[in-house]
């Protein structure tokens, strides 16, 4: 068979160059964008994902991590006694107002209180050891890199939280939060900061380790609806992040702004792509009316167009990959928090070559003025 | 006796009649016309443009309807078949030749002319051979590999005659196929027209106001106002080289 869609678009790769710019543009920005929600709204969880517990356990109807409330310590007792659970941490999470040595102003803080011992639950995955029993230091507290300048203050440097002179020991990576700016420091220092009297130095949530994490769904039922030591609920850790992430991304009209984008950049790829891959046809009419009068159908020939359009988008997402990847490197570098994992990187080229198809369809239209008996006139 | 006109015509129109609307004005092109046009022959229809020559050839190759009488052409009547019907009787039947070669940019002349013969479920190596004695009949075998851009102008003719000669087609269009052309190319196309009907007893029926074709035909018709004139026979009728009825 001779591969004439392919060799067409070979030879006339300048007409069909806009398509596959509108498609690759239309494919990146979906892709980075998806990249950046995940990346930003994913940071509302970092607390859940950047730790190693299994599972989360805190105030009933809590809708993401940062809205906790204080429960009763207690709970610890009620989780220890069943046997698949081998540890439980209390985690400490509260507003604060950070000044800094120079002259920031006020700037809103998290405060995270946490165990730290070197085999802690909490940030195990952010914090290396060493890092981490810096905080044993009363007043200790560790800032991500990317907040250091907005927090007008450097390692070893000092500043008030609640009034409270706290001392930067270190500096992290990957615990920017949405929001505000997340601040570390040991369950002890936390309850220093903490001056809303209600809270008497009670946990905002108490996170366990498991035996086997893999029961984590079937352990997280089993606790739930005991209201002997006081109101809690129990969520597996992964169950939790994606409560928090899905609170900021619809809950707060966010995600709805991003679908919409992604919906105008879908309509605008397809537009500039169906427009020139029409031209592409309407230029070579003249040759598909011959075939069409040497007896090849109208289906075959529109089967060239399709085949045409998925080709524009399979190269023009080869280009968009390539700068992808650039871009998304560029922007880990920059610490600008980006994300992206594999279903919704294959949602995008799905959505990608969706759009090609919706652009091929709509230029197949265009055929349907091959009329041979034109060409003798 | 075994006289070719006692043959079946392998094309026959009975009483066509053909208008096109152009905003409120009807012309009516062709109007109860009736022809025969037999096989092995170089049939020409001329007259000046706007006669409906090209509206007849369009008729009689089953590319546009009817609007009454009959068409029959190898003894099918093409005035009962439906769109796919046509399509796939231009596929098994029949070959053009258009005044503008229109042959993709993209394909070597190998490639323009083995195309549709993909689509006629030949196999690769097939469709391979058969294009390459197309183009070898038309004097190209050394030009097989080059793309339009790099033919003249009788060479891009003559691929595109390769390319409806391929199909071994029992009828064969033309239109126009020779006014692109300088004197000497568009003699060479007219060569073998001529020579596809002798030998392949190929019904060849051509559209030309082109005076140098005149000549070369074995029956000219001459066409004026959706009529014909004159209808002269210029050679004697050929034995028909295994064309039966």
């Amino acid at each position: 068979m001779v591969a004439l869609a392919r060799k067409t678009l070979l030879h006339e790769w300048r007409r069909f160059l806009p398509a596959m710019l509108a498609v690759g543009f239309a494919g990146l920005l979906q892709l980075l964008q998806a990249a950046l929600v995940l990346g930003i709204f994913g940071s509302a969880s970092v607390y859940i994902t950047g730790s190693n517990g299994d599972l989360w356990v805190g105030y009933p109807g809590t809708q993401s991590v940062n809205l906790g409330r204080a429960i009763d310590p207690n709970i610890q007792a009620r989780l220890l006694m069943d046997p698949a659970v081998t540890r439980v941490e209390p985690f400490i999470w509260l507003d604060a107002d950070w000044r800094g040595a120079t002259d920031t102003g006020g700037e809103s803080v998290f405060v995270s209180g946490i165990d730290p011992r070197p085999d802690g639950l909490l940030f195990a995955r952010a914090l290396s050891p060493t890092l981490r029993a810096r905080l044993y230091e009363p007043d200790a507290v560790i800032v991500d890199r990317a907040d250091i300048d907005k927090l007008g203050v450097a390692i070893g440097g000092t500043a008030a939280i609640n009034g409270h002179t706290v001392r930067v020991v270190g500096v992290s990576s990957g615990l920017r939060a949405l929001g505000g700016v997340n601040v570390l420091s040991s369950l002890a220092t936390a309850r220093e900061l903490d001056t809303d009297p209600g809270d008497n130095g009670q946990p905002t949530y108490l996170v366990a380790g498991l035996r086997d994490p893999a029961q984590a769904g079937a352990v997280a039922r089993r606790l739930r609806g005991d209201g002997a030591f006081g109101p809690y609920q129990v969520w597996t850790a992964q169950a939790f992040a994606r409560r928090s992430v899905l609170y900021w991304m619809f809950d707060t009209g966010a995600g709805a702004g991003v679908l919409f984008l992604a919906g105008i950049v879908f309509l605008v790829g397809a537009v500039i792509t169906s427009q020139t891959l029409v031209a592409a046809v309407a230029g070579s009419m003249r040759e598909y009316a011959t075939l069409n009068a040497l007896g090849v159908g109208v289906g075959a020939l529109r089967w060239v167009v399709l085949e045409q359009a998925l080709w524009v988008g399979a190269l023009g997402l080869a280009g968009a990959t390539v700068l992808g990847a650039a871009l998304l490197a560029l922007a880990r570098e920059q610490d600008v928090p980006v994300v992206l994992n594999l279903p919704v990187t294959l949602a995008c080229v799905v959505l990608a070559l969706g759009l090609a198809a919706v652009s091929g369809l709509a230029a197949i239209r265009s055929l349907r003025r091959t009329d041979p008996a034109s060409l003798l006139r | 006796m075994n006289a070719p006109t006692a043959t079946l015509p392998a094309l026959r129109a009975e009483a066509i009649a053909k208008a096109f609307a152009s905003g409120a004005t009807r012309t009516q092109v062709l109007d109860g016309l009736s022809l025969s046009i037999h096989a092995g022959e170089l049939t020409l229809i001329s007259g000046p443009s706007g006669c409906g020559k090209s509206t007849l050839l369009a008729i009689l190759s089953g590319l546009q309807p009817v609007d009454a009488g009959r068409v029959f052409a190898l003894g099918t009547e093409l005035s009962g078949l439906d769109g796919a019907a046509l399509e796939h009787f231009r596929l098994q039947h029949t070959g053009f030749v258009f005044q503008g070669f229109n042959l993709f940019p993209a394909l070597t002349a190998l490639e323009q002319v083995e195309l549709p013969l993909d689509y006629l479920g030949l196999s690769r190596r097939q469709a391979r051979e058969q294009a390459e004695r197309s183009l070898e009949e038309v004097g190209l075998s050394h030009r097989m590999k080059l793309k339009p851009a790099e033919l003249s102008g009788g060479e891009k003719q003559r691929v595109a005659i390769a390319r409806a000669l391929a199909k071994q087609p029992q009828l064969l269009f033309a239109d126009e196929p020779t006014s692109a052309l300088d004197a000497s190319n568009g003699q060479m196309i007219i060569d073998i027209l001529h020579r596809i009907a002798h030998d392949h007893g190929t019904t060849v029926l051509c559209v030309s106001h082109d005076p140098r074709l005149i000549g070369h035909a074995d029956r000219v018709l001459a066409m004026e106002d959706g009529r014909i004139l004159s209808d002269r026979r210029l050679s004697p009728p050929h034995a028909l080289h295994g064309v039966g009825p």
